[in-house]
């Protein structure tokens, strides 16, 4: 069942005055976070978070087609590394 | 083992398992990214140098049931059970401006501008959110311009610049 729509999108509150401080300083800053909860926002595009996975802070770069989607979505707790030689990385 | 025919221009994409059936076919372990993508690249190599075509007959779980021309009947395809297929590394397709291989990318040196030495990259992972470098030291950082602005392939080197946390 999805959320209410007069809700409006869950953000833990903290995480939003990071991103505002980040936004302004414009430097290169990945923002911590175990919030794994939270909605990502059209104020996020262009952000990093670093987000935990349980052990480690995964860099999640924030774009426009992630808007709608939680932070945790892209920081898998499980991870299969699975094969690859003809794999290609992109420089983003 | 490695062959003195598998020079550093060839990259393993799979592993034969084992034979099935009568007729020559065996059991393909693949190593690329999409496993059917063994065949989409030419012919391949093994260890000792013999050099097949391949076709793909089916596909189970991961595993690859493949004909190698060539191979007609059981006793043969018995006899490679455990050899690597390889193939050049000039017959993958071809690189758009700032894509790399995750084999050219994998081991490089990890420095940061000033020349201090991160270490090497270990790990390239993606879960939806763009790639990311991880390195030897634990560090994880986006491989993007601002965090990675130099990529030196022949130096093997990445130049990274870590980013601030709060």
């Amino acid at each position: 069942m999805p959320r209410s729509v007069w809700k409006g999108p869950f953000v833990d509150g903290y995480l939003l005055k990071k991103a505002e401080v980040t936004r302004s300083s414009e430097r290169n800053t990945v923002i911590k976070t175990w919030s794994r909860r939270s909605t990502i926002l059209p104020q996020f595009v262009g952000l990093t978070f670093g987000v935990y996975n349980g052990q480690k802070f995964i860099p999640v770069m924030i774009t426009e087609e992630m808007i709608g989607h939680k932070l945790g979505e892209f920081s898998p707790t499980r991870a299969y590394m699975g094969h690859g030689v003809d794999k290609k990385a992109k420089r983003g | 083992m490695t062959s003195a025919l598998v020079t550093e221009d060839h990259i393993c994409v799979g592993v034969i398992t084992g034979s099935r059936g009568t007729k020559g076919e065996v059991t393909v372990k693949s190593f690329t990214g999409k496993p059917e993508n063994l065949a989409a690249y030419g012919p391949v190599m093994d260890d000792l140098g013999h050099v097949f075509n391949i076709k793909v007959v089916s596909q189970k779980k991961g595993v690859l049931v493949v004909r190698l021309s060539g191979i007609k009947d059981r006793n043969t395809s018995d006899i490679l059970k455990g050899k690597r297929l390889f193939i050049l590394k000039s017959m993958l397709p071809k690189k758009e401006k700032n894509e790399f291989f995750f084999f050219d990318l994998l081991g490089l040196s990890a420095e940061t501008v000033t020349g201090e030495k991160l270490g090497v990259i270990k790990n390239i992972l993606n879960f939806g959110a763009g790639d990311i470098l991880e390195l030897s030291n634990g560090m994880m950082v986006s491989f993007a311009m601002e965090t990675v602005p130099e990529v030196d392939l022949k130096r093997k080197r990445v130049v990274v610049k870590p980013p601030l946390e709060i």
